[in-house]
């Protein structure tokens, strides 16, 4: 076909491949409507963002929520939240308080650590803060946004939005 | 009077069933001929592709265990229903509620289990053989039912992986959590891949019936197409590869046998299918009934262990999904205990940049090994006499990668098994564990 100019592609020629073209292109657009049709467009999901309870329910130190499967700890007046998932493979860590505080070195300073997370699942440790020290997670533990809603004064924790390491909420 | 109708019987009985039990040797090709069961035959088979030493019939084996999953799987999908309020109790009730109940899980259970096990064995004699490449067979290619089988055998986990997970029991939910955690670890497209397998954002419904449809329809009719290929390539290819072996040794040229192929005609070389046999009269017996006899011996062999095995061992069922609680530790089944202790110690750190252990251990190691599996046959440059052969010596080396590869998949799977407990820590197995308070 035409590499040297002068050669022609015949009426009948053109039509047969334009006739395949025609069926395969409907076959494979149709199987691409297939497909997409599985794409679901509409979640019937739990929000990411709900209440978790007020303030002065919480005690000093981590909760867990387990219907949102976040951390929520409070440090006097001040809150954050933070994720149960392990940032591995996503089962729920589980908070371990040690027997003997231990002591690590960061930065030359001398940190006391009480409480840390565990995962079940593939041994992920992280310390009480999420920062993960030992076994198989890549990162930290996702912390999340938190607020107080204006109605009822309640913690709402936002999971679908990530905050940084120093967010605090101050009660 | 009574007599006759006896002997109308006898006859009509005789009649259905000669082509099993043929008196002749014309019978005895007519069977294979006329019967829709054994039509996929050759109508003779040489002594040594049936003989137990040279496939061991772990391919049929398998298949036998993939018939006897889908008449059990077709009972337990009347009484199951794929909703995640009910599964779990539909389940309970077919453990507890169902006559028979138990026993028709546990066949379903045992021969899944058997399934995998075997699958991997045959892969693992066909490797031992050399049976992945042509010798002489016209138009032969062993090569490419080799990377069929290889396919059937990732269905076949993937099979097994979506059964566990109908129960929506505690092991049902984390096995999705983190094998749809491990497609998200994929470059590129693993977020979609998660969205699409899981029919959104969190495990629920969508994620249930979806894996519920690819376990009942799409992948069992994928294996059994690929299942219809392999039978069908291995007669192109002559047969059991020890055929052609014989052929390799005794230099004689390919016969033409009875059968016929259009392929032969297409490609103008000949019109009957060649096989390496050299003496069909001295070597080889008429598949009814000796192969037949051996297929219905084999049959009842896998069907008595799956049966005993389903009464003697309780399939288990764990407490109900709970999102908010991980069982510890939470175990995958044991042919996926060396991917889960894979993904546990494969996270590194390159300067300040962490390469997670989802992506090395889940999808570059496991996906390096398919590729070397599917890629094998075509790097073995070992001679024709190697070809279905059981531990040539020409192919020792590579027995030996394959052997040492299969053998630290064990220990991987080993340690996983019986060395891990709690928090995933390491324990000897005489070790007791620490007790661990159930809830948070």
């Amino acid at each position: 076909m035409g590499t040297g100019g002068t050669e022609t592609v015949s009426r009948r020629g053109f039509l047969g491949k334009a006739a395949v073209a025609a069926v395969a292109g409907g076959i494979l657009a149709q199987g691409m409507y297939y497909l997409r049709a599985l794409v679901p467009n509409v979640l019937y999901e739990r929000p990411l963002r709900s209440k978790v309870g007020p303030p002065d329910q919480f005690a000093d130190g981590t909760t867990f929520v387990e219907e949102q499967q976040v951390f929520v700890v409070k440090e006097g007046r001040s809150f954050y939240a933070m994720s149960a998932v392990c940032t591995h493979l996503g089962c729920t860590v589980k908070a371990v308080t040690l027997n003997q505080p231990k002591f690590i070195d960061e930065a030359g300073k001398r940190v006391e650590i009480r409480s840390e997370f565990h995962c079940p699942c593939h041994g992920s440790r992280f310390y009480g803060d999420g920062r993960n020290y030992a076994g198989p997670a890549p990162r930290p533990l996702d912390r999340f946004k938190i607020t107080r809603s204006p109605d009822d004064g309640q913690l709402i924790v936002d999971q679908g939005e990530r905050v940084g390491a120093d967010y605090r909420l101050t009660v | 009077m009574a007599r006759s109708i006896a002997e109308r019987f006898k006859a009509m009985w005789r009649q259905s069933t000669w082509t099993w039990q043929p008196r002749s040797e014309r019978e005895a090709g007519d069977a294979v001929v006329r019967n829709l069961l054994l039509h996929w035959f050759p109508s003779k088979v040489h002594r040594m592709s049936i003989a137990w030493s040279t496939s061991m019939y772990l391919g049929v084996i398998s298949a036998y265990l993939f018939l006897i999953l889908i008449l059990t799987g077709l009972g337990l999908m009347f009484l199951y229903v794929p909703s995640v309020e009910r599964a779990y109790a539909s389940v309970k009730d077919i453990e507890f509620a169902v006559s028979f109940g138990t026993v028709l899980r546990g066949q379903h259970r045992m021969a899944a289990h058997l399934m995998v096990a075997v699958v991997f064995v045959h892969m693992a004699r066909v490797f031992f053989t050399g049976a992945y490449r042509s010798a002489t067979a016209a138009n032969g290619n062993r090569e490419l039912n080799w990377i069929v089988g290889v396919f059937m055998l990732l269905t076949t986990l993937f099979l097994s992986f979506t059964g566990y997970l109908l129960p929506w029991d505690q092991l049902a939910y984390w096995a999705i959590t983190v094998g749809t955690n491990i497609a998200r670890a994929a470059p590129l497209l693993g977020e979609q891949m998660r969205y699409l397998l899981l029919g959104g954002n969190t495990i629920d419904q969508n994620a249930l019936l979806r894996f519920y449809v690819l376990h009942c329809i799409f992948l069992p009719a994928a294996l059994l197409l690929m299942f219809s290929y392999h039978m069908w390539r291995i007669r192109k290819d002559g047969g059991m590869a020890v055929v052609d072996r014989l052929a390799v040794l005794e230099q004689a040229a390919p016969v033409k046998t009875k059968s016929y192929t259009l392929m032969g005609i297409a490609k103008g070389t000949t019109v009957q299918v060649e096989t390496s046999v050299v003496d069909e009269e001295k070597d080889c017996l008429s598949s009814s009934p000796h192969l037949l006899r051996r297929l219905v011996a084999v049959f009842a062999a896998t069907l008595a262990v799956v049966t005993a095995l389903a009464i003697f061992v309780p399939a288990p069922l764990e407490t109900p999904a709970d999102p908010g609680l991980t069982p510890n530790p939470a175990k995958a089944p044991w042919y996926f205990l060396w991917l889960q202790e894979l993904v546990a110690d494969t996270t590194f750190k390159v300067g300040g940049f962490t390469v997670d252990g989802a992506l090395v251990g889940g999808i570059v190691l496991p996906g390096l090994l398919v590729a070397l599996l599917l890629v094998w046959p075509y790097l073995d440059r070992s001679p024709k006499e190697a070809v279905g052969c059981w531990f040539h010596s020409t192919r020792s080396v590579q027995n030996i990668v394959f052997a040492v590869s299969v053998i630290l998949l064990l220990v991987f799977l080993i340690i996983g098994t019986f060395m891990r407990g709690p928090y995933w820590n390491f324990y000897w197995p005489w070790e007791s564990w620490p007790g661990i308070p159930a809830k948070i």
